[in-house]
């Protein structure tokens, strides 16, 4: 019986003691992720006011107005739409370059690393004024177009021009997932595959394609999070013309002074993107299941 | 038509040489091992004949066809790797399958070829099995199975067995052998490890540092080695320095600091030369004090199956002794080494 005490009191203080240590991680978690959405939530439901932040009262109000509002249901579209795109755009661009880059023994390898991180020591911002020059109706693109017979399209305040400033922001968090998957695929499978009688052709696509999967899952998740919550791409490039999710929160918040119907806006744009990425986490998860 | 033949095969890493004029035949039917050291280029020559490396120079031809530049998918080998690399996101029996699958072999014909070969290596039951739920072992017979599926014209085996635990290897290294025979294919297989090489080859290859050192059969390797690094490579001995003094029917006599020895040695051994006769410590035998070589007991060791004698000769030379049985001999006591002439072996 004393034994078994002790040994309670000392599980007690081991189960202490791991809590102890998750404490930092568990108060990053609370501080920087818990408390704003938990603020967010209670801002959508709160009732509208003209002379304050928000007035007396819980309503729910806001998403009643979003969801029967065809306005804010196309708005939404519009914005899953544009990440998907870019999304897709994204990892056609970015595997080929991930292939060659995990699988390069070139010694300019670190170079090349660092020419595909490069854009991100450069703020958004000036990101987004060096694709306006390039994409404006006199820009280097439809001057180079014009040459070959085409065009000009109009790119800016379109959002066709969103999208390209979107791949080119975000092509580095698709590569890096994949050039991760890929680097760690065994390469005695590839040769294994090859001894087999499998062509370089056939060894991608049952050897290397289905192994990288993991990081392309994570290459699109990530990406696809950004592109939907994207603000200063849509807004500079599309110029108030091309409206997103985020564009129009801003407006509700900073413009409008909206705060419950932003929130709820905001709120609504986050549960449509987790909801996107559990049916694409679905549908590829045959394949990864497989892996895990 | 699966002979396999390399003609003066080198390759080179920058500038290093990791294999240098390597020739080899390989017969009908023929289990042969690449034995060395790591780093000895016994890997590289079996990766230039699957085609995973091409060789900076030399031939290497499969049946009555050069190989040499010809990529792995068209050279009809089957290998198995060390790690196995069985491909994590199929089953047993699709990792089995891959080969017909490229070959454009499909349905029944495919299942019934895969499932014989499941049979084979004595996986039934297993089929559905991911890699990662198999033991070692059972990863050991996909690779294998996967490896044969095709109907190679070789067999190729790099460090099959190096991840396995030591019950486990000596079963697999019986199977492999078995299969081998029971299909009789030609086999190319890769050791750092003697006893492999001895228990499962037809013929040995002793490498070190890119090169050939001998090509024999295991008996051959083991007591008429070619040189004193083989000697050590392979098994324990004991050296004893000399010198060719007579020629006696088949044997040569060797003047050593200790007597003249009579031992086995090589046809054109010339008199006069000097060299090293090779005693493997279990074909020594101690006796009473009063024969030709006298020498003293100064450690015993009980090794379980054997017992190691250490014996100071005349001129202090150390030598090891085993053998099984009782100790008859103790610490200090004054001996006669008998020597068994025809596995003693003069190498220069």
């Amino acid at each position: 019986m004393a034994d078994a005490v002790t040994g309670n009191s000392t599980d007690h203080s081991v189960s202490l003691r791991r809590g102890l240590l998750a404490a930092p991680a568990l108060l990053l978690v609370v501080l920087f992720i818990a408390a704003p959405y938990l603020s967010i939530v209670v801002m959508s439901v709160r009732s509208p006011s003209n002379l304050q932040v928000y007035g007396p009262g819980f309503t729910l109000q806001s998403y009643i107005r979003i969801l029967g509002d065809r306005l804010y249901l196309g708005l939404l579209a519009d914005t899953l739409i544009y990440a998907a795109v870019t999304a897709a755009v994204c990892l056609v661009l970015a595997y080929p370059t991930a292939l060659h880059l995990a699988r390069t023994r070139s010694r300019f390898r670190g170079l090349l690393y660092g020419a595909l991180l490069s854009p991100l020591l450069t703020g958004v911002v000036i990101r987004c004024f060096g694709w306006i020059v390039l994409l404006a109706s006199q820009g280097l693109v439809n001057d180079s177009l014009r040459a070959i017979g085409i065009g000009p399209v109009q790119f800016l305040y379109k959002p066709v021009g969103v999208i390209i400033a979107m791949v080119h922001v975000f092509l580095p968090f698709m590569v890096l997932p994949i050039i991760n998957a890929i680097e760690s695929i065994d390469p005695r499978l590839e040769e294994a595959a090859s001894t087999l009688g499998a062509s370089r052709m056939a060894v991608f696509r049952h050897v290397i394609l289905p192994l990288s999967m993991p990081g392309v899952q994570s290459g699109v998740t990530l990406v696809f999070v950004l592109a939907a919550s994207a603000y200063v791409i849509p807004m500079l490039l599309g110029g108030g013309r091309v409206q997103t999710m985020a564009t129009v929160v801003v407006q509700q918040l900073l413009g409008g002074f909206l705060w419950p119907f932003g929130a709820a806006l905001a709120l609504v744009l986050s549960l449509a993107v987790v909801l996107v990425l559990v049916v694409f986490a679905l549908a590829t998860g045959r394949a990864m299941r497989r892996l895990s | 038509m699966s002979r396999l033949e390399i003609r003066k095969l080198t390759k080179l890493y920058g500038t290093h040489p990791a294999v240098q004029s390597f020739d080899l035949d390989v017969a009908e039917r023929e289990f042969v091992s690449l034995l060395g050291p790591s780093g000895c280029g016994k890997t590289t020559t079996l990766r230039c004949v699957a085609g995973l490396e091409i060789p900076t120079s030399g031939r290497i031809s499969l049946g009555d066809r050069e190989v040499t530049r010809l990529p792995p998918e068209h050279r009809n080998v089957g290998m198995v790797f060390q790690n196995y690399a069985l491909f994590p996101h199929m089953t047993v029996a699709e990792n089995i399958g891959f080969g017909l699958k490229m070959r454009g072999v499909r349905g029944a014909e495919a299942r019934r070829r895969v499932d014989a070969a499941i049979d084979m290596v004595h996986l039934g039951g297993l089929q559905d099995r991911h890699p990662r739920q198999l033991s070692g072992g059972q990863q050991q017979r996909v690779a294998l199975a996967r490896a044969l599926m095709g109907e190679p014209a070789l067999l190729l085996l790099d460090e099959p067995l190096a991840n396995l635990d030591a019950k486990l290897r000596d079963e697999m290294r019986v199977f492999i052998r078995s299969i081998q025979q029971q299909i009789g294919i030609s086999a190319l297989y890769v050791t750092h490890d003697q006893a492999e090489a001895m228990t499962m080859s037809d013929r040995i290859v002793v490498m070190f540092g890119g090169s050939i050192q001998q090509i024999g059969s295991p008996r051959d390797i083991y007591y008429r080695p070619a040189t004193r690094e083989v000697a050590n490579f392979v098994g324990q001995s004991n050296c004893i320095a000399g010198k060719v003094v007579a020629r006696q029917d088949a044997r040569v006599l060797v003047e050593t600091a200790v007597g003249v020895v009579r031992c086995e040695g090589r046809a054109d051994v010339a008199l006069g030369a000097t060299g090293q006769v090779m005693l493997r410590p279990e074909t020594i035998r101690l006796a009473r004090a009063g024969g030709e070589l006298a020498g003293r007991v100064t450690q015993q060791h009980f090794l379980g199956n054997v017992i190691d004698t250490r014996v100071a000769l005349a001129d202090g030379t150390i030598i090891s002794v085993q053998t099984i049985g009782e100790e008859a001999h103790g610490v200090g006591d004054d001996v006669s080494v008998v020597i068994d002439e025809s596995r003693a072996w003069l190498m220069p």
